[in-house]
């Protein structure tokens, strides 16, 4: 029992801890936290960090032991030899010494933008594959009660699960029986296939938690199915489907082992392309930098700019009535 | 402008051969046009389901659905030129209000031009007052305007019929009540015919023109609000219609003359037979009182029973309250003026007029006598009173 000369809060104290209730206790929480953050971003980060200071750095200075964090002596030469190989591979190099009276050779010959090229249009085709045939089976598989349905949600979730280059030899001769060896559309078809999965699961998702009443009233309002899909369905999928098809478009973007194997070096996109820059004991590190910057830049923009629909559209159906 | 008849309609979730369940069964009612149907019962009594079939969005089992004498069984949602007020609103999040409001028109095979379309808009939303509200989304409204643009959805085509499915469930009590008056109001304006299903008996009595109470998928009486209140078909129309709930006791009777006479366990009257219209041929029924036609003996006299009640909750709703006591013929709920002077423990003794009283059969549950309004005379004891 409280006497009188006790503080009369002190009853509401009674579950006061050091670490949560005092100033004290607050720093060292804070602090703690930041350390953690900073380890983690340490972690996520040094890898590309490392990339651009290799970019900046000469041959020489990249062959250093030991190695220096920042580059002693910031150098353009990487992207001058990227860009130089990519106007010479690319056919531009009379063009430019018209313009600029500039006479451009170049030992390597990898045409950067010609793999840019390439792969926007493997990742954008897998892309569209992807959400068109991953949305119309998630909705009938939301959507409609059939038998088999729960068997072929779990072969599309088994189907994920397995590593690409597990099915490596049949699609390799499936690919050459459709005479599609080192075509594009090869890489397209592959990759919209192995996405289609994810796409299914997400959009299920959202389609589960799509309200009938939405979907009634729209048919109240003489819609046709179709009028139904396109003005309700699409326009309030539009997050999600966004998500989808970036998630389509980023396996694509990165994949290696298929676009090596079923490509040869006309038509490569951007992961094989950058792995011809790596040439055994004479590899220029800091060309492999300098282009791999050089394509990151377009996924970045773009990334940055359709981020927050992609973050939406992932943490589920959230529909705002 | 429609006339809507359900002529043995029957619906089963399910397989009809195996375990479907039946939601309603062998329904008929017909609305004649222009009427307000309210469709009344508790949750799962397949008052939904009956509307989900008018308006096309679910398929009657058996039985036909028709509009001025055309069976829509077979024709789709989408075709029959219904519009359907959503309990959840089901507007389109992702368009506008002036959008969501003139969707229904562009799809429309008509011939409106985006004009005229337009035009339509506001004149609605001018109706609803909404109109500076056109170029919000849906997320930012109130749970009240969303109920508007829902309605101003509905009536912007002039449909055939209207639909409501428990329009007014997700909204506050007060606003529950200015919206119920619009939506009467409205429709008595635009003349169409409509059906409403809510499970608020209060809602239901005031809105409607005639209302179908269901139970376990059936029919319990089809009648005006007058009709079944005053004259409920059976004890579960009794007890859902009215607010609080019907007291009911159990009562002998016998014939006496021209009267009958009612023995329960601590009163016993008469009833005149002349107020019953039904031959009565059992002597057991059940007693029923309404909580607001019984009067506090000291203030009014009756022909009918009078008994002794313990008060053990006094309730006060403005000018009357609740009682809720105890007496010797059980619990028993009151609706009674001049209550500032009753307290927990105090006895009172309760009364009823004899026209006031409801009689059912105990085996079948169905009503033997009614409440009689016309032979109540204010102030006291009635005519018949007298003699009997």
């Amino acid at each position: 029992m409280a006497t009188d000369n006790t503080d009369p809060t002190a009853e509401y104290r009674k579950n006061q801890s050091w670490l949560y209730d005092s100033k004290a206790g607050g720093y060292v929480r804070k602090t703690a936290i930041g350390l953690l953050t900073l380890v983690i971003g340490v972690f996520v980060l040094f890898p590309l960090y490392w990339m651009v200071v290799t970019a900046f750095k000469t041959t020489s200075e990249i062959q250093q032991i030991p190695p220096t964090v920042f580059p002693a002596d910031p150098s353009l030469e990487g992207f001058r030899l990227v860009i130089e190989s990519s106007i010479q591979a690319g056919g531009y190099a009379g063009l430019v010494s018209d313009l600029f009276g500039i006479t451009v050779t170049s030992a390597i010959d990898i045409n950067l933008l010609g793999l840019i090229v390439n792969s926007l249009k493997v990742a954008v085709g897998a892309g569209l594959i992807a959400v068109v045939l991953g949305t119309g089976a998630s909705y009938v598989l939301s959507r409609r009660e059939f038998r088999g349905k729960n068997l072929l949600m779990s072969l599309l979730l088994a189907s994920l699960m397995f590593p690409g280059t597990a099915i490596m030899v049949p699609e390799w001769e499936l690919i050459s029986t459709l005479g599609l060896f080192n075509t594009h559309l090869a890489l397209i078809l592959i990759y919209g296939a192995m996405t289609s999965p994810f796409v299914v699961w997400l959009m299920k998702g959202f389609f589960d938690d799509f309200p009938d009443s939405i979907i009634e009233a729209s048919q109240i309002d003489q819609c046709t199915p179709f009028e139904t899909f396109w003005y309700v369905l699409v326009p309030m999928a539009r997050n999600s489907l966004i998500a989808s098809f970036i998630f389509a478009f980023l396996l694509a973007w990165n994949e290696l082992v298929f676009a090596l194997t079923l490509l040869d070096n006309s038509k490569f996109t951007v992961p094989p392309g950058l792995l011809t820059f790596v040439q055994g004991f004479n590899t220029q590190w800091n060309v492999v930098a300098a282009a791999s910057i050089i394509v990151s830049i377009p996924v970045l923009a773009g990334l940055a700019y359709i981020q927050r629909y992609f973050v939406q559209g992932l943490t589920g159906g959230a529909i705002k009535g | 402008m429609t006339h809507l008849e359900l002529d043995s309609v029957k619906k089963v979730f399910g397989d009809p051969e195996k375990e479907g369940v039946v939601a309603v069964n062998d329904l008929d009612i017909d609305v004649p046009d222009g009427d307000f149907l309210v469709l009344l019962g508790p949750s799962g009594c397949g008052k939904t389901t009956t509307l989900r079939m008018i308006g096309g969005l679910e398929d009657p089992t058996e039985g036909e659905v028709r509009f001025d004498g055309t069976v829509v069984n077979d024709v789709k949602a989408r075709n029959r030129d219904v519009a359907m007020v959503f309990q959840d609103f089901a507007l389109y999040p992702h368009m506008t209000v002036r959008e969501n409001l003139g969707f229904g028109l562009r799809r429309e095979n008509n011939d409106m031009t985006g004009t005229e379309i337009d035009e339509r808009v506001t004149e609605v939303a001018e109706m609803l007052e909404i109109e500076e509200l056109l170029n919000n989304k849906p997320a930012q409204l109130s749970g009240g305007q969303k109920q508007r643009v829902a309605l101003g959805r509905a009536i912007i085509r002039e449909p055939r019929l209207f639909l409501f499915d428990e329009p007014l469930a997700n909204l506050d009590a007060k606003l529950r009540k200015t919206m119920r008056t619009e939506i009467d109001e409205l429709q008595s304006e635009v003349g169409i015919t409509s059906a409403y299903v809510t499970h608020n008996q209060e809602e239901a009595m005031t809105i409607a023109d005639k209302i179908a109470i269901l139970n376990d998928g059936e029919l319990q009486q089809l009648g005006t609000p007058d009709q079944v209140f005053n004259e409920p078909a059976n004890l579960f129309v009794a007890q859902f219609v009215g607010s609080p709930d019907m007291n009911l006791f159990q009562g002998a009777l016998s014939e006496r003359g021209d009267s009958y006479r009612i023995e329960m366990d601590a009163a016993s009257f008469d009833i005149p037979k002349r107020l019953v219209d039904t031959e009565i041929d059992t002597d057991e029924v059940l007693v029923g009182f309404r909580p607001q036609d019984l009067y506090q003996a000291r203030t009014r006299a009756t022909n009918g029973p009078e008994f002794d009640t313990q008060v053990r909750v006094v309730e006060p709703v403005g000018t009357e309250a609740i009682v809720h006591g105890t007496s010797a013929l059980g619990d028993v709920t009151a609706k009674v003026g001049r209550f500032h002077d009753l307290e927990p423990e105090d006895q009172m003794e309760l009364t009823i007029a004899p026209e006031h009283v409801y009689l059912f059969d105990p085996t079948t549950e169905s009503l033997l006598k009614g409440r009689l309004v016309t032979e109540r005379a204010e102030g006291g004891t009635s005519a018949d009173s007298v003699e009997a």
